[in-house]
């Protein structure tokens, strides 16, 4: 690790004051901490945010629910109306690393956090994602790689958080370092990934995640994730859903798959074949094989597409329940 | 040239400019093997493949060492502190009188923690340059490089049996990798990448040819039981088959073709504990996506005892020290020397202080080989008896033990009493059978396999310490299930890098990946200590992959058994062509 300097942050616009052009912020830790370790990531300062204050907060609404960027991930995991609201969102925190990373973990690190791919972290690798010329796991072995890019880059994006947000219409609240709080829906948060090989989000340099708004719609949500580990491992595929079901009929669904592209993967034309059809075994299947239809393989990673297929139709049918 | 496939063909290029990539094969034939097919009532073919296993004890390779004027001393991470002292001696043209070697309690070693190796080299130059203590222990990175590892193997095997399933005719065709040092020497001891073959089964007719292949990659040091999980694994998985195309349960095959009684003996008794007869079911015929299965495999070790020294020091207040210049792998050597002097003594185990890892006591050997128990265990009941038979002659006390242990110290008067002893011949023998059941839950859907149940029935002669044993046998078995489901080094083919030198993508055994383990070991005092340390983890990856080829209906044919090979196994994924590497 290389030396850095370190100061904390007492109001997000202190936070983009100190950040300068060189800084990281720095939150529970869990992903920045191992890029510094491993020579990825060489910032002259690290901006601590974490004691930033009213960011820390779960707060239940009737139409919105709101939860602080550094709310941890345990404290999703442990809520127990937000269990009960969006079983998807504390299942997918649930199933991130182990306690200890949870514990640590925070809401907005895991939005932000960067690609896992094994050629991007390995410390004497340059490849695109660093600024190289070459994906490596285009040539090498991409057995944890993306079924649909929109770039060279084939590193899915590694956030569980994201998947379940994104089949909850959630959105983000981020502070740029200069002009107004916007706005982001999940596909904006990383949409710049799917065309820009160097791109992990679409933040800007500066960008400070303040939190999340999700809204209560009386939609019911799962997350399912196969990883080949029982616990404590990334996700091969993941798969969250949410929609409202009524009398077995659903009804604003949304389908989005985890590590299979450089986004939460969704496609439309099958959350709308999903719109009032009755919830059954064919339904999903069929919903799934319109996501993946569209699926690349590379030379190691086709095994995704039957685990994914599985996941759709087993998370949909989990809405039964 | 990182891929063994890649490596072995002709026109690749050479990793060393004298010699090909791939040896002559070592060949073993007994009889005619061909003419012995035609004699067969069943064959059956297979190719197995096992995946180059890393060192990834707990505690990475490293040492601190300090070395002045009067002396150097090495406190280090090792297997065996004698070795250590004698090699850095040699290396840095010290007398050996001057080098100290301490290890009194270490995370773990598994075959790749002999010798002082480059760290030691190392960080001896440094201290004296520096002329103060220099620490290097390596990264976790550096482990998934240079340590050393188990040697990956391509297993072609065809086996045939009479009608009545009487094994009759072997044919093996094997290659893997040793590293980069393939083609020379195994290094290590039992570091190359040849294995047993036939494993276990004594067959007539037998032809085995196995090479090595060098690629660009860390070499093998040897890794538990070197040889043998890899062996067993080719050797049980066809056994199996045979036994399936046979109509013959797989448990009744083992019983009729194991020569060794003892594991006969287990077979019948581990059959009886795990519910085999219930359990076993005809291949791939439980009901539903997630499917059950069950499988068994054998193993058979040394792990015999020998020359061991160790000092006793009676104090005159009663109170015991054990001085033995063995080390602590992390087995318990330590608890088993206080139970034995315990009990010789009839004092309990807390009373005695036992001191290890110096060379400045009575010299043991290197940990290697399941041979520690059986090594230091005679030693210390001999030199126990003799200060005991010592203690009593000098207090003139015609038993001193237990109640009576005080009053006869104190008769010493102001000397303690100092009393050497050594491992004796007939209190330690070799040759341990272990035998193990595997229950598996297969996910035909997602390829996921969860290890449901493990019964082990070990032999280990007489059992010095049921704790530490059956903790050895715990370990073993959660090594030997990494083998099976998780394990395996990954290797770039355009840049040649270990891609995967983390715990995160180099996966092992997690807490909820173990399974209820059932420990049954046979308690044969009659026989002597027998170490089990490497016999443990033998077996386990074999009982589990027949335990899924059970479940499936169809086998996974190569290690570890990913979601990937499972849903390959089953025909829901053919893998596309491998990628061409960039150009350089």
């Amino acid at each position: 690790m290389n030396a850095f300097q370190y100061a904390t942050a007492t109001s997000p616009a202190s936070a983009h004051e100190l950040i300068g052009d060189n800084g990281r912020y720095l939150a529970g830790g869990m992903d920045l901490l191992s890029e510094l370790k491993e020579y990825i990531a060489d910032p002259k300062i690290l901006v601590n945010i974490r004691g930033l204050p009213a960011l820390s907060k779960i707060e239940p609404g009737q139409q919105t629910w709101k939860i602080g960027a550094n709310a941890t991930i345990s404290e999703i995991e442990d809520h127990a109306e937000l269990k009960k609201t969006f079983p998807g969102l504390q299942q997918a925190a649930a199933d991130v690393g182990s306690r200890q990373i949870r514990n640590s973990g925070t809401v907005g690190g895991n939005l932000a956090q960067h690609s896992r791919c094994w050629y991007y972290r390995h410390r004497d690798v340059h490849c695109l994602k660093k600024g190289g010329d070459l994906c490596y796991a285009r040539h090498g072995d991409n057995r944890f790689h993306s079924l649909f890019t929109g770039c060279t880059c084939i590193s899915p994006v590694p956030s569980n958080l994201a998947i379940a947000l994104c089949a909850l219409d959630a959105s983000v609240t981020v502070a740029p370092r200069s002009g107004k709080e916007k706005q982001m829906t999940i596909p904006e948060l990383y949409a710049a990934a799917w065309r820009d090989p160097e791109a992990h989000n679409s933040l800007e340099h500066g960008d400070l995640i303040l939190g999340v708004q999700v809204p209560a719609q009386g939609r019911r949500s799962s997350y399912i994730q196969m990883s080949a580990k029982s616990e404590f491992d990334w996700a091969l595929v993941s798969c969250a859903v949410a929609a409202k079901v009524e009398g077995n009929k659903l009804s604003q669904a949304r389908v989005v798959l985890g590590w299979v592209s450089n986004i939460p993967y969704q496609v439309e034309a099958a959350n709308k074949y999903l719109e009032g059809k009755e919830l059954t075994e064919s339904t999903a299947n069929e919903a799934a094989s319109m996501i993946l239809a569209d699926a690349h393989a590379h030379s190691d990673n086709g095994y995704k597409i039957p685990i994914a297929q599985t996941l759709i139709r087993r998370a949909l049918l989990q809405l039964k329940a | 040239m990182v891929r063994e496939e890649d490596a072995k063909e002709e026109n690749s290029p050479r990793v060393w400019d004298e010699k090909p990539n791939l040896t002559k094969p070592k060949v073993t034939e007994k009889n005619d093997v061909d003419a012995a097919f035609g004699e067969c009532a069943a064959v059956v073919e297979g190719t197995f493949s096992t995946p180059v296993q890393l060192h990834h004890a707990l505690e990475t390779h490293g040492n601190t060492i300090s070395w002045t004027e009067e002396e150097l001393t090495s406190w280090s991470s090792t297997q065996g502190i004698s070795g250590v002292r004698h090699d850095l001696a040699q290396n840095l043209k010290v007398a050996e009188s001057k080098v100290r070697v301490i290890c009194e309690y270490m995370g773990g070693g598994f075959g790749a923690k002999f010798g002082p190796i480059v760290e030691g080299v190392l960080a001896a130059q440094l201290s004296k340059q520096a002329g103060a203590p220099v620490k290097l222990m390596l990264t976790r990175f550096d482990e998934a490089l240079a340590v050393g590892n188990r040697p990956s193997s391509f297993q072609k095997i065809k086996l045939g049996a009479k009608a009545d399933g009487t094994l009759h005719a072997f044919d093996l065709d094997s290659y893997g990798t040793a590293g980069i040092g393939s083609s020379g020497v195994s290094e290590g001891g039992g570091g190359g990448a040849d294995f047993p073959a036939p494993y276990i089964y004594k067959i007539p007719n037998i032809r085995a040819k196995q090479s090595g292949v060098a690629i660009n990659a860390g070499s093998a040091r040897a890794f538990r039981a070197p040889g043998h999980p890899t062996a067993s694994f080719g050797m049980e998985s066809i056994v199996d088959e045979l036994a399936v195309k046979m109509n013959i349960d797989p448990v009744e095959m083992r019983i009729k073709n194991d020569t060794s009684e003892i594991r006969r003996k287990e077979y019948a008794l581990g059959a009886e504990k795990f519910g085999w007869k219930e359990k076993y079911k005809k291949p791939g015929s439980s009901p539903g996506p997630i499917k059950t299965g069950v499988g068994c495999a054998g193993a058979t070790w040394g792990g015999g005892g020998r020359g061991t020294k160790a000092e006793a020091i009676i104090n005159p207040d009663g109170t015991v020290e054990i001085r033995c210049g063995t080390q602590d792998l992390g087995t318990g050597s330590k608890t088993v020397i206080a139970l034995i002097a315990a009990d010789i003594f009839g004092l309990t185990p807390e009373q005695i202080v036992v001191r290890v890892g110096d060379t400045r006591y009575p010299a043991s050997g290197g940990s290697g080989g399941s041979t520690t128990t059986a090594s230091v265990s005679p030693a210390i009941y001999d030199v126990c008896t003799k200060a005991l038979a010592e203690l009593q002659t000098q207090a003139g006390v015609p038993d001193a033990k237990g109640e009576n242990w005080a009053a006869a110290c104190k008769k010493l008067g102001v000397n303690p009493l100092h009393v050497n002893g050594q491992w004796q011949e007939g209190l330690s023998s070799s040759g341990a059978g272990g035998v193990q059941f595997a229950e598996v839950e297969v996910d035909t859907e997602t390829g996921f396999t969860k290890v449901k149940k493990i019964t082990c029935i070990q032999d280990g002669g007489l059992i010095v310490s049921k704790l530490t044993c059956e903790s050895q046998v715990n370990g073993g078995i959660i090594m030997g299930i990494g083998y099976a489901l998780y394990e395996q080094r990954v290797m770039d083919r355009t840049s040649g890098v270990v891609l995967n030198p983390n715990f995160e993508t180099y996966k092992i055994t997690g807490l909820a990946d173990v399974p209820e383990i059932e420990v049954v070991l046979l308690d044969m005092p009659e026989r002597g200590v027998i170490g089990i340390g490497e016999p443990v983890t033998i077996p386990t990856a074999s009982a589990v992959a027949n335990a899924v080829a059970n479940a499936l209906g169809v086998r996974v044919p190569h290690l570890p058994m990913t979601p990937e090979r499972v849903l390959e196994a089953l025909g829901k994924y053919k893998p596309a062509p491998a990628a061409q590497p960039a150009a350089a």
